[in-house]
């Protein structure tokens, strides 16, 4: 029989599911379809690559979920600024938007994606070469 | 792109697999193999550097009987030449070659065909002169020739002064992601382990038959690489055999160093895109690796090709959509996943090696890409130069070695350094 404990991190490990799709709904309706498509990358990529690595499921589900969020926020704030801007200047600011917009993408998702690395536990055996002269 | 960004992603996976399923670290082998080793030493006016190895050579494991060390002076204006003479006065395994400004000087792969004719080992292993390596990596690069089907050995390459600056640090990423993860991925998945031109050697007869080191690439380790596949053996690669590398540190330097890399690239890509489409010694997937490896230093020219044609057709807006197209999707699939070594890569490797800190540098790692793009622009532009004019241009550029990483090695070389 589950116990509490385990019961409890289930239904985190459900809500923080919860939040990843919830941000990918959100983006795709209130954002646009670009945005929704860089969260399925970044979400791709981590997935398939740290959920591998060591660490609690709830740690990289919570570091994935907060991921999202910032990926969301990110992707909303330049939305608007790229809607005033076209408002202002006209076409050419949308285009340069777009055009600009798989690398401001890259501006979270790298970061991220190296700092998430740094809040999981060293792999046994890691640098033991490097450090034996 | 998407195949390159592919190929990555497969061989992170590929690593962090073998990472997670590997519970010891390295299984020696039962069988004791001791066979003769030439080490060549090619070394022009490295004189902050030599001394340091040439010691490190003596606190090698590997029996000194069976063991001959060829340190080729190439013409060396410093004291070089004195160095390796102290140096082979001293142990007797020592030999030293020297090359007079009359038939030496022209670049490493001349002085280690020179060298190569001086020595005598069954198995024939480089080291550049700044490099450091561990005590018994002799006995790790010489294991896999158990195997008769492995031609060439291929050992890890750490950068040594690595907090040394930004351009250090940068370029030890890189080697995270080059042989952490793209080395032992290709070794596992059975592709192109690449031999890095040192930290790595050859059987004697392989190497006798493939005549050498040819003196007219500027990429002689590429070229071998595709020369022994071709010949229908493979190149281990040994991932524990750890060697320590003065890395360049400015990017002056750096620009010299990939300039020569990817120009040498470039033309091994000419050379041997179609002996490996048509070789009946590759497998499939080794063909395709192949393909990919030789075409690498390509990418960025397209990059670059990207910008310029996305540019243009934005603004004489001939096709937005086109030009958007041109510019955005190669640009974003080739920083975001597709360089030389991807941030999702190098973050793995960095990763599993447990190193921290230099992870929240993989961004900056977008600056080297950039500056790639004019690099390799330049090195085919030039390339393309010499083969209108029917002249071959394989000036070797050579690297500067200031000794700077001989502080991270220990006290007992710091005293090594040269003071004047």
């Amino acid at each position: 029989m589950l116990s509490v404990k385990s019961v409890i991190k289930w239904l985190f490990s459900i809500s923080l599911f919860e939040v990843v799709v919830l941000c990918l709904i959100v983006s795709f309706q209130f954002i646009n379809l670009e945005s929704t498509i860089t969260l399925f990358v970044f979400n791709f990529f981590f997935a398939s690559l740290i959920f591998l690595l060591n660490g609690t499921v709830n740690k990289k589900l919570g570091m994935l979920a907060v991921g999202n969020v910032v990926g969301l926020f990110w992707n909303m704030a330049f939305h608007y600024f790229s809607s005033a801007g076209t408002l202002y200047f006209g076409e050419t600011f949308e285009v340069l938007y777009t055009v600009t917009y798989p690398m401001l993408n890259l501006m979270w998702v790298v970061p991220f994606f190296s700092l998430s690395l740094c809040f999981l536990p060293k792999p046994q055996n890691a640098g033991e070469e490097a450090k034996s002269f | 792109m998407i195949m390159y960004m592919v190929r990555h992603y497969i061989f992170t996976l590929t690593v962090l697999r073998r990472a997670k399923g590997a519970k010891t670290a390295h299984v020696v082998s039962s069988i004791k193999y001791e066979p003769t080793v030439s080490i060549l030493i090619p070394a022009r006016n490295e004189d902050r550097v030599i001394g340091r190895l040439l010691e490190r050579m003596n606190e090698l494991s590997y029996p000194k009987e069976k063991l001959q060390v060829i340190v080729v002076d190439d013409a060396s204006s410093d004291l070089t030449g004195i160095i390796a003479e102290e140096s082979s006065k001293r142990f007797k395994f020592i030999e030293v070659v020297h090359r007079r400004k009359e038939n030496g000087g022209n670049g490493k792969t001349s002085a280690m065909n020179a060298g190569f004719k001086h020595s005598n080992g069954e198995i024939i292993l480089c080291f550049d002169a700044d490099y450091y390596p561990q005590r018994d990596i002799v006995e790790k690069l010489t294991e896999p020739f158990l195997n008769p089907k492995v031609g060439a050995v291929q050992g890890r390459v750490v950068v040594l002064n690595e907090p040394q600056n930004m351009v250090t640090r940068l370029v030890a990423l890189e080697r995270i992601g080059g042989y952490r993860v793209d080395q032992e991925a290709r070794g596992s998945l059975g592709l192109i382990a690449q031999f890095g031109g040192t930290v790595g050697g050859f059987r004697r007869c392989l190497l006798e038959n493939l005549g050498g080191w040819d003196e007219t690439i500027l990429a002689e380790d590429t070229d071998l690489t595709f020369r022994v596949y071709l010949a229908g053996f493979k190149v281990a690669y040994v991932g524990n055999a750890e060697c320590y590398e003065e890395a360049v540190d400015s990017w002056k330097a750096y620009w010299t160093q990939r300039y020569r890399w990817a120009k040498g690239h470039m033309q091994c890509c000419f050379r041997h895109f179609g002996s490996v489409l048509k070789s009946n010694n590759l497998k499939l997937g080794e063909k395709i690796d192949g393909l990919l490896l030789l075409n690498v230093y390509f990418m960025p020219l397209i990059a670059l090709l990207s910008f310029i044609v996305g540019f243009v057709l934005i603004f004489l807006k001939a096709s937005m959509l086109a030009g958007i197209l041109w510019f955005s999707v190669p640009v974003s699939f080739y920083s975001f996943v597709g360089n030389f070594a991807p941030f999702f890569e190098v973050g793995i490797g960095a990763h599993l090696d447990g190193r921290r800190r230099i992870q929240l540098l993989i961004p900056l790692l977008l600056f080297t890409f950039l500056y790639n793009i004019p690099i390799c622009a330049k090195a085919f532009l030039d390339l393309l130069g010499s083969k209108i004019k029917g002249k071959s241009n394989t000036t070797w550029a050579k690297t500067q070695h200031l000794g700077s990483g001989n502080r991270y090695i220990g006290n007992q070389t710091v005293t090594l350094e040269r003071t004047s």
